[in-house]
């Protein structure tokens, strides 16, 4: 399967693009962070070309269906989006120095992806819905927004800590740092993307529910999970804007939300047991 | 009365307090994240499960235990429902505390830029033109008017013209629309968990029903039947099924009033019950037997109907077809393939229930007589969920309103802008500028400052 070729190079690509950010952290050459930036665009183009082949194979197949639908489809589509959620955020709000916290996820991803079986598969009826579509993408680039604000956050606790040390300007990456008060800033902004699209896509995931199979919250685990998600973050735009719970704890607050995201994810259907079809790679 | 009036303070200082708490941010954020602590555990005891697989994970005092404390079925507890109320009584409680606060956000401002409004203005800007007054009124409403799409109030007093933008004054709105609308999720909840039902049925291909079992396992009559008029699946090479659908009338009194073919995703309403395709399979019509005696040598076939007692030639011996599976699980794990479930009776004998199989007749010897299961006759059956839930338009309502209220709390604000263009006493035009938003400010200030750079250009 050609696909697979093109997966396999993006895989490379990712790589070097992480490389080149933490080089970027390292040695603070403007032209190494421009060319982290560029490699990771040429990364996405490549995985954009992976993903509709194998789009494109699955009609060639006689299959014909988006590919949202197993393990190695959505760990596949969630380094994608995390790539160009990341993207984004840092033309709009210039902080490449976050990089080399948030390009290890598409590497390691793309990395574990490519450890699970990715043959196409037809869909068993359950998954035959447009809803599946809309349900997928809402959360995937919802998740991928709270990974970016994960990787701000870190950054965001470094340089707090640095800010509050008594005497000289701190000379390591945390001098070259945004301000704690823009980290905080860029922080909220991204769950302020995540958590609409999250909400949009519990609810898509309610509606499926219900025209499938008459039920439009079960308390499965990956449906609780998710539920879980959307209240740590819920708890975190609260915790924002009350004096005392602000900075520090919001931050914290921020890194608890992507693991659990994370777990929701992957750790339900490695650890509990779930409806769902992401099924640990059977 | 000193003494009364006492109390009376006491009572008001105890209710404040405790108001102070229910509308206090840190009660959300703790109550939030007390939920989802709570629910993780669900998530690890799996709910709802039939007892004896509880009894087989734990033991007897654990199960016990776990039952007492409604921890299998924890998402319906007095204690988890109690968080729940909770919230909701929270959210109740900040509406109301909050409500004067929009009300008066959202009240017409003063369209003049005076001094006092001026003084109390963040992002502003005087500027001088040597131009005539016509030329920059112009220009900058122009400008401005580009920036804020709705048109000026204009207002002229002896001090100046005034021009009074404002957008967004609804978005002030959204604290209700995000919080209400969960309230509104709520009641759909409870309204579907009190007048909604959910159920169960299998009909067989050809057959009908007008009744079904609930979760709760009581038998309950519908108005109508169904009648299912066919089943059909196919399948993928591999053997997973790819569409199975069946085809499906609802009767009422005698007559077809409906008839659609329902499958996954694609279910069936009539007055407010919905039937959705949830599983199938077949059923024995008959099983052919051949009954051999201890010699081996055969006594004959029978033909027994599911549920109907047959007689075993030259014997006093019957037997009844009961069960079936069609794949057979042994002990060990291993697949048996299909396997008749069938009780013997003996003349004076408790009934014997043993297991037939078609794949394996070595294993169907039992006392004196070893069976060849000759042939299955099977008739396909639909399993179909049986649904009622009025509440669930409440509960979309809800989550449309939900999403729309986070929205508008995240992209949108309430910003207003002032213009005011007078003469000093040199004869030369000024122009005084400035504005407000209730959120976003930094974006604001940029945007603002940005819109009177340009103003500074107008020539
Ligand atoms: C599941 C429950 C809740 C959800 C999903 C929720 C959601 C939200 C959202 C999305 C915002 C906008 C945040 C922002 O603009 O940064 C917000 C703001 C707010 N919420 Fe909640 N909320 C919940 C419960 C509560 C409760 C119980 C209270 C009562 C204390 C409350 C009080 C507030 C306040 C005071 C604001 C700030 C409003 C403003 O900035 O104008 N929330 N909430």
């Amino acid at each position: 399967m050609t696909n697979s070729l093109l997966f396999g190079i993006s895989i490379f690509v990712y790589f070097f693009s992480m490389v080149l950010y933490v080089s970027y952290l390292a040695f603070r050459s403007e032209s190494l962070g421009k060319v982290a930036t560029w490699t990771l665009f040429a990364g996405v183009i490549v995985e954009t070309a992976a993903i509709f082949l194998r789009w494109f194979e699955s009609y060639q197949m006689g299959i014909g269906r988006a590919p949202l639908t197993n393990l190695y489809e959505s760990l596949v589509f969630f380094a994608w989006t995390i790539a160009i959620v990341y993207l984004l955020i840092e033309r709009k709000f210039k902080i490449k120095t976050a990089g080399a916290f948030v390009t290890p996820f598409p590497f390691i991803i793309m990395a574990y992806a490519s450890l699970t079986p990715n043959e196409i598969q037809p869909l068993v009826p359950a998954l035959q819905s447009n809803w599946l579509i809309s349900h997928v993408v809402t959360c995937f680039v919802g998740y991928a927004a709270f990974a970016v604000s994960f990787g701000v956050s870190f950054l965001y606790l470094f340089k707090v800590k640095a800010e509050n040390r008594p005497g000289k300007k701190d000379s390591s990456f945390l001098g070259y740092l945004p301000s704690s008060e823009v980290l905080d800033e860029v922080g909220y902004k991204t769950i302020a993307i995540g958590f609409p699209l999250l909400t949009i896509g519990i609810i898509t995931g309610a509606f499926w529910a219900n025209v499938a199979w008459g039920t439009y919250w079960s308390w499965d685990p990956k449906e609780t999970w998710s539920l879980i998600v959307w209240l740590i973050y819920a708890a975190y735009l609260h915790a924002r804007i009350t004096k005392g719970w602000r900075g520090n704890k919001a931050a914290l607050l921020s890194i608890i939300g992507f693991s659990a995201t994370l777990f929701c994810y992957l750790g339900v259907n490695l650890i509990l047991s779930g409806l769902h079809s992401y099924g640990g790679g059977q | 009365m000193p003494e009364d009036s006492k109390v009376n303070e006491k009572r008001t200082d105890f209710i404040d307090k405790i108001w102070g708490v229910f509308i206090s941010l840190r009660l959300v954020v703790i109550l939030l994240l007390v939920l989802s602590v709570i629910s993780v555990v669900g998530t690890i005891i799996e709910q709802n499960k039939p007892l004896q697989e509880y009894y087989r994970l734990f033991r007897p005092e654990t199960v016990e235990l776990l039952g007492k404390l409604g921890l299998l079925d924890m998402y319906h507890s007095w204690w988890f429902t109690s968080c729940l109320a909770l919230l909701a009584l929270n959210i109740i409680a900040c509406t109301m505390e909050r409500y004067p606060l929009i009300i008066k956000g959202m009240k017409k401002p003063n369209p003049v830029l005076d001094e006092k409004l001026e003084a109390g203005l963040k992002d502003m800007a005087k500027i001088r033109y040597s131009l005539p007054v016509e030329t920059v009124e112009k220009g900058i409403t122009a400008l401005a008017g580009k920036t804020f799409s709705a048109g000026p109030a204009v207002t002229e007093t002896e001090s100046g013209r005034h021009f009074f933008y404002e957008t967004g004054k609804y978005t002030r709105l959204s604290f209700f629309l995000t919080h209400l609308s969960i309230l509104i999720i709520f009641m759909g909840a409870i309204t579907g968990s009190i007048f909604g039902f959910k159920g169960y049925v299998n009909i067989n291909e050809g057959e009908m029903i007008s009744a079904f079992q609930s979760r709760q396992g009581q038998n309950k009559d519908l108005n109508f039947s169904i009648r299912c008029n066919s089943f059909q699946v196919d399948y993928y090479e591999t053997g997973a099924p790819k569409d199975y659908r069946s085809d499906l009338s609802v009767l009422k009194n005698g007559k077809e009033v409906i008839r659609k073919t329902i499958r996954v995703n694609d279910p069936l309403s009539y007055e407010g019950i919905t039937f959705y395709q949830s599983s199938f399979g077949s059923i024995p019509e008959n099983v052919t037997l051949e009954i051999r005696g201890k010699d081996g040598g055969s006594l004959g076939n029978v033909i027994a109907p599911v549920g109907k007692q047959v007689d075993i030639p030259k014997s006093g011996v019957k037997i009844e077809v009961a069960d079936y599976r069609e794949h057979f699980h042994m002990q060990d794990g291993s697949e048996a393939g299909p396997a008749v479930g069938v009780n013997l009776y003996r003349p004076g004998a408790e009934p014997q229930g043993i297991w037939l199989f078609q794949e394996h007749p070595d294993m169907n010897r039992h006392g004196e007589y070893s069976f060849v299961v000759k042939g299955i006759k099977l008739r396909s059956f639909t399993g179909l969920q049986v649904n009622k839930d009025p509440g669930v338009w409440i509960v979309w309502t809800g989550s449309v309103l939900l999403v729309a209220g986070i929205m508008m709390a995240f992209f949108m604000s309430h910003k207003k802008f002032w213009l005011r263009i007078e003469k000093d006493r040199k004869g030369r035009v000024e122009v005084t500028a400035g504005g407000t938003t209730n959120k976003n400010k930094h974006a604001f200030a940029a945007e603002v400052a940005r819109l009177i750079q340009s103003f500074r250009e107008v020539s």
